[in-house]
C-alpha cells in the first residue's frame, strides 16, 4: 500500500474516529482530534518523499497522486497552521456545542487541502477542491448565525468557481484525452487561441474566488469573521493559499506560453492591487477585529496575487514568501481575536478597551503579528513587502508599486486600531475581571509570531525551499543572486543586509530603553489610566473616556469618494435584475392549465397561418 | 569585535553632531517665526536649555509598558535613519550603516517610530493622544504616497536603489538631481510639508485643541528622548534631502548651508498658513503633490 493512500486513510480514519467518539466522550474525541492531525504532520514529512507518485484507475479513469517541491512548499502552511490551531482549538471550543461536527469538517479539509497539493490529474483536484469547500462551508455555517447571509454567499461564489473549473476540465479532456495536469501543460501550446484564453480565464475564476480577488471577494468578509476563530486561522491563513497554489500553477505552466500574455498579467497584477487597497479601506472602517482582519486577508492576498500575476523571480520569491508569513501572522491575529472574544464575550472595538495589563501574552503575540503585517523591519513582514516592491520597479510597473504602497501604508491604519482598540486606551473597570486566555491558546499564537521575528533576520529559512518549489515550476536557482540566509538583493544589484540592521535596531532600542529605565528608576510608579489630566482636569474612575467610536473618521471621510459603491450592490443589483427575469417567465409557466391551453392553440394557429410558408 | 565599535563609535559622533545642528535648528526656527510675528524670539540656544532642563528633571509617573518604551521606538528611528543616510560625500565620514540598507529600507524604518510612539501614546488613555494619534496616521497615509512617487521615480530614472548611488552619480555628471528631476524634487518637497508637522499640516499636536496630542501625558525624561529623537530624525530628513536632490555635502559647513535652506521651507510656509483640518490635509497630499510625483514617473520612464 503506498504511502499517499496510508496519509489519507490516517486523515479520514481519524475524522471519522473523532466524530463517533464525540458520542463516548468529550476527552476521547479530543484525543483522537489532536493524534490525528499530528500523525497526519509527522506521517507527512517522514514517510513521503517529494518526487513520490502513485497512479491508479477509477472508474475507467487514470489518476495520479504524487508530490512535488512546490507542493511541498504549500504543505509547511497547511499542516503547520492546522497543527497549532487544532491545539488551540481545543481550548477555544471547550464547552461548544457539535464538537464532533466541528473537528470533522477541520480534519477533513486538512485532507481535502494535502489532497489538492497531491493531485496530479484533473479530477482528484475537482473532487478534493469541492470537498474542501464543502468542509469550510460546513464550518462559515457551524455557529448557526445568519446562515442565509454567510453561508449562501460563499457557496455561491465556491458554486460558480466550481462550475468555471469543471467546464475547464471538460474543455482539456475534449482535446487531450487526458486528465493528467502534467499532460495538459504540455499540450496547453498546441491548444486553439481561443481555447488558450479560455482555459486559464476559467481556472483562474475558481482560483480567485478561493483568493478572495476583487470582483469575486464578496463572500469572505462574512465567512471569515463567522467561522470560530480557530478554524479562521487556517481558513484565513491556509485554505485561502489553495487558491494561490492554483494560480501560480496556472500563470507560470499556462499564461506563460500565450504569445502575448504582457495584458493578461497586467490585468491580474492590477485586479491584484485595486483588492489590496479595497481592501484596506475597507479593513480601516471596521469596528468588529473579525471583520477587521478578514477585510485585511481580502488585502494581504491582494498583494500575492499581484506577485504572482508579475512572475518574474523575485516577484515569485515575495508572493511565496507573503504566503507563508500571511499564513503567520494572520493565523495568530486571528487567535488572538478569539482569545479575546472567548475572555470577554465580545470582539467590537468599541466596547473592549485597555486589555494590555490583562492579556499580556495576546498582547505580545499581536503586537509581532502586526508589525509584521504592517511590513515594518525587523519583522518577516518587511522582507516580503521588500521583494515585492523591487520586483515590482525592476519590472517597470511605476504606478502599481505607487499603488502597493498605498494599501500597505494605509494598512498603518487597521493596524494601529486593533491594537489600540483591543490593548490599549482607558481601562474599564467593566473588563476588570478579564484574565489571560489559557497557555493552550496563547503558545500557538506566540509560536506563530515568533516566526514572524525570525523570518525578519533569516527570511532564508523560507525563500530556500520557495526557491526549490520555484525551481519545480521551471525557474533558474535564485539564490545567491536574489537572497541568501540573512541578505536580500534586488536585479539591479542593490542589496539590504539583515542582519547588521537588525541588531543595530536591537541595540539603540536597548540602549535607550535601559536609559529611560534607569533613570528615576526608583522613584518612578505604574499609575492608572484615569490619573491623566484632560481639559485640564483628571477625569473620574466612573467616567469613560475611551476613544474609539468612528476612530479614523477624518481618514474616511478623505478616503469616502471611492468607498461609495460596495461590489456586493452590484451582485445585490443583478440578483433583482434575474429575479425580474424570472417573474417574468413565471407569468409564462403560471400552472393554469387554460393558460396551457391557449397557448398550444395560439401554437397551432400560427402553425396553420404560416403553413404554406414552412411547409410548403 | 573591531567592527562592532567601529560602528558604535560613527553611531555615537553622527547622533551628537544630529543632535547638536537639529536642536540649534529648532531654536533658530523660533528665531524666525518670532520676527515674522514681529516679536524679538528666544536666543538660538533656547532649545539647548530646555531639553536639557527636561533631561534633569525627575519623572515619577508611567501609564504603563508601552508607555515607557514610546520614546525608544522613536529613537530607533531617528538613528537607524542617520546612520542609513550618507552624512557627507564620498564616505570622509563614518560609513555607519550605508551600504547595508536601500531607500525602500528607509521609507519604513522612518515610519516604525511614528508608529512605535503611537502605541506609547494610546496606552497613557488620554484620548487626545489617540485622537492625534489617529490624525498623524491618516496624515501619513497623505504624505507618503507623493514621497514614494518622487522616490520611485529616482529609482526607475537612475537604475538603483541605493542612496550612495544616486549621490556618486550627481558627483560623476556634477548635475544636482532636483534639476535633472525637478518634478520629483517638487514632489518629494510639498511631501515635506507634512513629514515636518509645522502649519498647515501640524493637527497632529495642535496645542490648542488637543493639548499636543500624542506628546501629552509625557514629561521628563519621555519629552527629552521624544525631543531629541525629533531633533536628530530632523537632521536626517533634511541630510537625505540634501543627498538625494542637491548633490550630498563635503564638509559641514556645506551641510548646514544646504540643510539650513531646505529647513526653512516647511518653517516659512507654517509662518504662513493656517490650519488643515485632517481630510483637508490628507486630500492636499493626494492632490497636487501626487500630480506632481505622476509627472515624475512619468518623466523618468519616458525621456
Amino acid at each position: 500500500m503506498n504511502m499517499i493512500f496510508i496519509l489519507f486513510a490516517v486523515l479520514l480514519g481519524g475524522a471519522l474516529l473523532t466524530f463517533f467518539s464525540n458520542k463516548v466522550s468529550g476527552l476521547l474525541r479530543d484525543i483522537f482530534f489532536l493524534l490525528t492531525v499530528l500523525a497526519a504532520g509527522v506521517f507527512f514529512y517522514l514517510f513521503i518523499k517529494k518526487g513520490d507518485t502513485v497512479s491508479f484507475s477509477l472508474a475507467g479513469l487514470n489518476l495520479q497522486w504524487g508530490l512535488n517541491a512546490f507542493g511541498w512548499y504549500f504543505s509547511l502552511i497547511v499542516l503547520g497552521l492546522s497543527t497549532l490551531a487544532a491545539f488551540y482549538a481545543l481550548a477555544y471550543m471547550r464547552g461548544k456545542e457539535r464538537l464532533g461536527y466541528f473537528y470533522f469538517n477541520f480534519l477533513v479539509s486538512i485532507l481535502s487541502m494535502l489532497g489538492i497539493l497531491m493531485s496530479r490529474d484533473l479530477v482528484s483536484f475537482f473532487v478534493f477542491w469541492e470537498i474542501m469547500t464543502w468542509s469550510s462551508y460546513f464550518i462559515v455555517i457551524y455557529n448557526g448565525k445568519n446562515v442565509q447571509r454567510n453561508g449562501i454567499n460563499y457557496i455561491i461564489f465556491s458554486t460558480i468557481g466550481a462550475y468555471a473549473m469543471l467546464t475547464a476540465i471538460v474543455l482539456v479532456y475534449t482535446n487531450t484525452d487526458s486528465l493528467i495536469i502534467s499532460d495538459m501543460i504540455t499540450s496547453y501550446p498546441q491548444f486553439t487561441p481561443v481555447l488558450q484564453i479560455f482555459v486559464p480565464i476559467l481556472f483562474l475564476m475558481a482560483f480567485s474566488v478561493k483568493a478572495a480577488m476583487m470582483p469575486l471577494h464578496v463572500w469572505a468578509p462574512d465567512a471569515y469573521s463567522n467561522s470560530p476563530m480557530a478554524y479562521s486561522s487556517v481558513f484565513s491563513g491556509a485554505l485561502s493559499k489553495m487558491g494561490i497554489y492554483g494560480m501560480i500553477i496556472v500563470f507560470v505552466t499556462m499564461i506563460s506560453y500565450l504569445p502575448d500574455s504582457t495584458w493578461f498579467k497586467e490585468i491580474f497584477a492590477w485586479l491584484g492591487a485595486i483588492t489590496a487597497i479595497m481592501g484596506t479601506l475597507w479593513a480601516v472602517s471596521q469596528d468588529d477585529a473579525r471583520k477587521l482582519l478578514a477585510y485585511s486577508s481580502i488585502a494581504q492576498l491582494g498583494y500575492i496575487i499581484t506577485g504572482v500575476a508579475i512572475g518574474t523571480e523575485l516577484a515569485m520569491l515575495s508572493a511565496l514568501f507573503l504566503a507563508v508569513l500571511h499564513g503567520l501572522f494572520k493565523g495568530a491575529l486571528f487567535m488572538a481575536v478569539g482569545a479575546i472574544e472567548r475572555q470577554t464575550g465580545t470582539v467590537n472595538f468599541t466596547e473592549v478597551t485597555g486589555l494590555i495589563r490583562k492579556m499580556p501574552w495576546t498582547f505580545i503575540a499581536s503586537l509581532l503579528a502586526i508589525i509584521a503585517l504592517a511590513g515594518i523591519p525587523p519583522l518577516g513582514g518587511f522582507v516580503g513587502k521588500w521583494m515585492l516592491y523591487e520586483s515590482l520597479i525592476n519590472s517597470n510597473h511605476y504606478i502599481l508599486v505607487i499603488a502597493i504602497f498605498f494599501a500597505s501604508t494605509a494598512a498603518f491604519l487597521y493596524c494601529y486600531k486593533f491594537l489600540f482598540g483591543f490593548f490599549l486606551g482607558q481601562e474599564e473597570k467593566e473588563w476588570e475581571h478579564v484574565k489571560e486566555a489559557p497557555a493552550l491558546m496563547v503558545v500557538p499564537m506566540m509560536i506563530l509570531a515568533i516566526g514572524t521575528v525570525v523570518l525578519g533576520t533569516f527570511p532564508g529559512i523560507i525563500l530556500k525551499p520557495a526557491d526549490i518549489a520555484m525551481q519545480s515550476l521551471g525557474y533558474a536557482p535564485t539564490e545567491g543572486h536574489l537572497w541568501s540566509m540573512s541578505v536580500l538583493f534586488n536585479e539591479w544589484g542593490d542589496q539590504v543586509l539583515l542582519k547588521p540592521l537588525v541588531y543595530a535596531i536591537a541595540g539603540i532600542f536597548l540602549f535607550f530603553l535601559i536609559l529611560l529605565t534607569v533613570k528615576g528608576w526608583k522613584t518612578m510608579r505604574y499609575v492608572t489610566t484615569k490619573d491623566i489630566s484632560s481639559s485640564g482636569e483628571v477625569p473620574l474612575e466612573d467616567e469613560n473616556l475611551t476613544f474609539s467610536i468612528n476612530f479614523f473618521q477624518p481618514f474616511m471621510r478623505a478616503a469616502g469618494p471611492v468607498m461609495k459603491k460596495r461590489m456586493i450592490t452590484y451582485y445585490r443589483e443583478f440578483g433583482k435584475a434575474i429575479d425580474i427575469l424570472f417573474d417574468f417567465t413565471r407569468r409564462i409557466y403560471n400552472g393554469n392549465g387554460q393558460t396551457y391551453a391557449i397557448y398550444v392553440m395560439i401554437f397551432l394557429v400560427i402553425l396553420l397561418l404560416l403553413k404554406n410558408n414552412l411547409f410548403g | 569585535m573591531g567592527e562592532i565599535l567601529q560602528y558604535t563609535w560613527g553611531a555615537i559622533v553622527s547622533f551628537v553632531l544630529a543632535f547638536f545642528v537639529g536642536i540649534t535648528y529648532m531654536g533658530l526656527s523660533r528665531i524666525v517665526t518670532a520676527r515674522v510675528q514681529n516679536r524679538i524670539g528666544p536666543p538660538w540656544y533656547q532649545n539647548f536649555f530646555d531639553v536639557f532642563k527636561l533631561f534633569s528633571k525627575d519623572t515619577s509617573i508611567h501609564h504603563g509598558i508601552m508607555h515607557h518604551m514610546g520614546p525608544a521606538f522613536m529613537m530607533v528611528t531617528a538613528v537607524m535613519s542617520l546612520l542609513i543616510i550618507p552624512i557627507f560625500n564620498g564616505g570622509s565620514f563614518f560609513t555607519n550603516l550605508n551600504f547595508h540598507g536601500d531607500l525602500i529600507f528607509l521609507i519604513y524604518i522612518m515610519v516604525f517610530g511614528p508608529l512605535g510612539m503611537a502605541l506609547g501614546a494610546g496606552q497613557t488613555g488620554n484620548p487626545n493622544s489617540a485622537i492625534g494619534v489617529t490624525r498623524g496616521l491618516s496624515q501619513i497615509v497623505g504624505f507618503e504616497i507623493p514621497w514614494v512617487m518622487a522616490l520611485v521615480a529616482l529609482m526607475i530614472q537612475y537604475k538603483t536603489t541605493s542612496i550612495v548611488d544616486l549621490m556618486n552619480i550627481q558627483a560623476e555628471t556634477g548635475k544636482w538631481l532636483m534639476f535633472t528631476s525637478p518634478f520629483a524634487f517638487i514632489a518629494a518637497v510639498l511631501a515635506m510639508l507634512g513629514m515636518f508637522r509645522y502649519a498647515p499640516f501640524d493637527i497632529v499636536g495642535a496645542p490648542q485643541e488637543l493639548a499636543s496630542g500624542p506628546m501629552s501625558e509625557n514629561g521628563g525624561k519621555y519629552l527629552f528622548v521624544m525631543m531629541s529623537s525629533g531633533a536628530v530624525f530632523a537632521f536626517a530628513k533634511l541630510t537625505l534631502y540634501v543627498d538625494i536632490f542637491m548633490g550630498g555635502a563635503n564638509n559641514l559647513i556645506i551641510l548646514v548651508v544646504k540643510t539650513f535652506i531646505l529647513y526653512m521651507i516647511p518653517v516659512l510656509y507654517g509662518i504662513v498658513s493656517p490650519r488643515y483640518r485632517t481630510e483637508q490635509s490628507v486630500r492636499f497630499f493626494w492632490g497636487w503633490p501626487t500630480l506632481f510625483g505622476l509627472l515624475a514617473i512619468l518623466q523618468a520612464a519616458f525621456l
